[in-house]
């Protein structure tokens, strides 16, 4: 800028003339040309970032973090199933153990994925450490409650009451502590990612805009740098001129491109792919804590009604109607209408949307039949109920949920792959592209301004 | 022609300039204005709950949900006042926009969010149970067939009766006030609402009252905000965040109920609604 600014106040007598004002146009040119290029490599460098962060930071963290609260909530599940079989299923609790560990395998990968996704977040990787330490401790406690458990030897259902005073303590800390703060890390990603898709989506457009001007006033320069050569110099065409032009409106009209491109990458990884994954997220998190506190229900007597009352609160959250309690809600939801809010009210439209929907109303169904029987005193009938059709329904529900969560995540990856794919290319083009136009501009020039020595 | 040709540099960069100048205020208007964008907020804070949100005679508040509101206001960098306001204005005072924030035991409901948004939940609540220091009750269950007392307007008795399903019998009055006087002389057997609550009239009321430490039916206490604003909502989610992380919320909780019987074995971090 400074140097088409400066340019007319230096010229000394000798620079005045035709030789002056070549040069004096082609610096104005090729300023100019800087421009475009800068504001070129501004653009596509905050589209890059707005990719990275939402697609390979936040992204992949949403994914980490919720698989990580998944296989929390599950191994608190497992201990509470493990601990109403009592003696009366063998085989269903070495499953139950065998699960167990798994999901603790889990959960630890999930903690160095997310330790490793959080990077230099001090408020993520303090939240991190936190899970780490009270895993430590519910493994104990979730131990001590097994141990005492076992030693008891008591008939399918409610285990003693020391029993469940020593898994009150584990599933304490579980519910109120370490899963709240892997959900909480995943909601962290939604905001992390708005608030970049909000910042880029103000700058990229603007950059772009400043590409447009700073393309059209090139590409002017040039047209004027020829037309004043021509009329000095009795030439009609300067071959080299043309050819740069024509390669600066290619660079203008490919960049103009792919930042809208870019644009529209960032615009359908959040809308339709980032957003619906993690709410999806959210809704399988909160499920799977729901069919936790349907063995809670049972294996706490005291609590019962605590645990009743969360899964219906829970229930509400996902699929809201508007019920008084959880005979109301089950003749709702059970009933088949679909005018329903609640985190999964917009995202169960389409076809496998509605699979989901039918996936939860049977979950719901079970759990009528579930409660009937305990309610009914046959705990018996009511522990097999929760370990056969219930798991069995909810299963089905959470794959359908899953499978949802993979065609958005399907989505997500495309629009990240094809906003990057078009920024290498145009990152492999540029500097090429700069050096043509500035060697043809130079060969344009300088034959003329040799005519002058 | 000529004069085309020989268009000074100056004006060219002028135009660039004038162009660029449009592009940058065109785009600068947002959405909607959040909470964030002002210096001094109003925070709707209850009056009338002992250790909860309490106005003291000076004029001052006090209380666990007006130290939340400062650690909250604090860390959004805000200068503030606070604004006295009841159960029933909670909703009202952030449509109208008297208040900008309202920590006021403001429980999460899907019927709320119509009206307002809410950032946290900061604190998870349980409906809970005071009881004479002599009676036997420790369950929702062991309400049945015993009086409990109702106030007018709030829905803690009829969740007992029509969400958990147990049949007791219902004596209305007016205020909290009067439910009290009415456990003490006999002529209810409990009250029941928010532990939070009932923490704080047993702790003024200082007679050997006792918390059964039922917690049935979780509450969410939520900070209210007007409706749809997500900055001002994710700010706060993350200022919740750092007052569990840094030993905040421990501390405030200790301090206010510490000595209510109320159960802080376990420091329940909440989990978060959402913003959007």
């Amino acid at each position: 800028m400074t140097l088409v600014r400066t340019r007319p106040g230096t010229s000394s007598p000798v620079e005045r003339g035709v030789p002056g004002r070549i040069r004096v146009i082609s610096g104005i040119t090729v300023a100019s040309l800087a421009l475009l290029f800068v504001a070129l490599a501004a653009g596509s460098s905050t589209a890059r970032d707005g990719l990275q962060v939402i697609g390979r930071d936040a992204g992949p963290q949403v994914v980490a973090t919720a698989g990580l609260y998944l296989a929390l909530s599950d191994m608190d599940a497992q201990v509470a199933n493990v601990l109403v079989m009592g003696d009366g299923y063998p085989r269903e609790r070495e499953a139950a153990t065998t699960r167990y560990e798994q999901q603790r395998s889990v959960a630890n990968q999930a903690l160095l994925k997310a330790f490793e996704l959080s990077g230099d977040n001090p408020a993520e990787r303090l939240t991190v450490q936190s899970v780490l330490d009270g895993l430590g401790r519910y493994e104990r406690l979730a131990g001590q409650a097994l141990l005492l458990d076992e030693r008891s030897g008591h008939a399918p259902g409610p285990p003693p009451e020391e029993v469940v005073r020593s898994y009150r303590d584990a599933t304490d800390l579980m519910r109120q502590v370490l899963l709240p703060q892997a959900y909480n890390l995943t909601l962290e990603n939604g905001t992390i990612v708005r608030g970049t898709y909000d910042e880029k989506a103000f700058t990229v457009p603007l950059l772009r805009d400043a590409v447009v001007v700073a393309g059209v006033v090139a590409i002017g320069c040039l047209l004027w740098l020829q037309i004043f050569l021509a009329r000095r110099f009795r030439r009609v065409f300067g071959p080299a001129l043309i050819a740069a032009t024509l390669a600066t409106a290619l660079a203008l009209v490919s960049g103009v491109a792919v930042l809208g491109q870019d644009m529209q990458a960032l615009r359908s990884a959040k809308s339709d792919g980032f957003d619906s994954v993690l709410t999806l997220a959210k809704a399988r998190a909160i499920s799977n804590s729901m069919q936790g506190d349907q063995s809670r229900y049972l294996l706490d007597e005291e609590r019962a009604d605590t645990y009743e009352h969360t899964y219906l609160d829970k229930s509400m959250s996902v699929v809201y109607f508007e019920a008084g309690n959880l005979d109301a809600y089950h003749r709702k939801v059970t009933t088949g209408s679909t005018d329903f809010l609640g985190l999964l009210g917009p995202e169960l439209g389409g076809r496998q949307g509605k699979a989901a929907l039918a996936a939860y109303r049977d979950f719901q169904a079970t759990d009528v039949e579930f409660r009937r029987l305990a309610l009914g005193g046959q705990t018996n009938e009511a522990v097999a109920e929760r370990l056969g059709p219930v798991t069995t329904a909810f299963t089905a529900y959470d794959e359908a949920l899953l499978k949802l969560a993979e065609t958005h995540q399907g989505v997500f990856k495309r629009a990240i792959d094809a906003g990057e794919g078009a920024l290498n290319t145009l990152w492999l083009l540029l500097p090429f592209a700069i050096g043509a136009i500035g060697l043809l501009v130079i060969a344009g020039v300088r034959p003329r301004l040799k005519e002058y020595r | 022609m000529k004069r085309v040709l020989g268009m000074p540099p100056a004006g060219l960069l002028a135009v660039l300039l004038a162009v660029a100048a449009v592009l940058v205020t065109g785009c600068g208007i947002r959405d909607q204005e959040s909470i964030l964008d002002k210096d001094e907020i109003v925070i709707g804070v209850r009056p009338d709950l002992p250790l909860v949100g309490f106005r003291t005679p000076g004029g001052g508040f006090e209380g666990f949900d007006v130290d939340v509101a400062r650690y909250v206001a604090g860390k959004l960098d805000k200068e503030f006042t606070f604004l006295p306001t009841l159960a029933a204005d909670r909703d009202d005072v952030l449509v109208d926009g008297r208040a900008d924030m309202v920590v006021a035991t403001y429980t999460i409901s899907q019927d709320r969010k119509a009206n307002v948004s809410f950032a946290g939940p900061y604190h998870i609540s349980y409906q809970d149970i005071l009881v004479r220091a002599d009676e036997t009750i420790k369950n929702v269950r062991d309400l049945e067939g015993r009086r409990i007392c109702e106030v007018t307007g709030a829905n803690a008795a009829k969740r007992v009766v029509e969400e958990r399903k147990v049949a007791a019998r219902v004596v209305p009055f007016p205020d909290y006030r009067r439910c009290l006087a009415a456990l003490k002389s006999n002529q209810v057997d409990a009250v029941t609402t928010n532990d939070v609550i009932l923490a704080g009239l047993a702790a003024q009321d200082g007679a050997g009252l006792r918390l059964a430490n039922a917690q049935f039916n979780e509450q969410r206490s939520g900070i209210g905000l007007p409706k749809g604003d997500v900055p001002a909502c994710e700010a706060i989610n993350r200022a919740i965040t750092d007052m569990y992380q840094d030993g905040t919320a421990e501390k405030l909780l200790k301090k206010w109920f510490g000595k209510s019987g109320l159960d802080l074995d376990t420091i329940a971090v909440p989990q978060f609604e959402g913003c959007s």
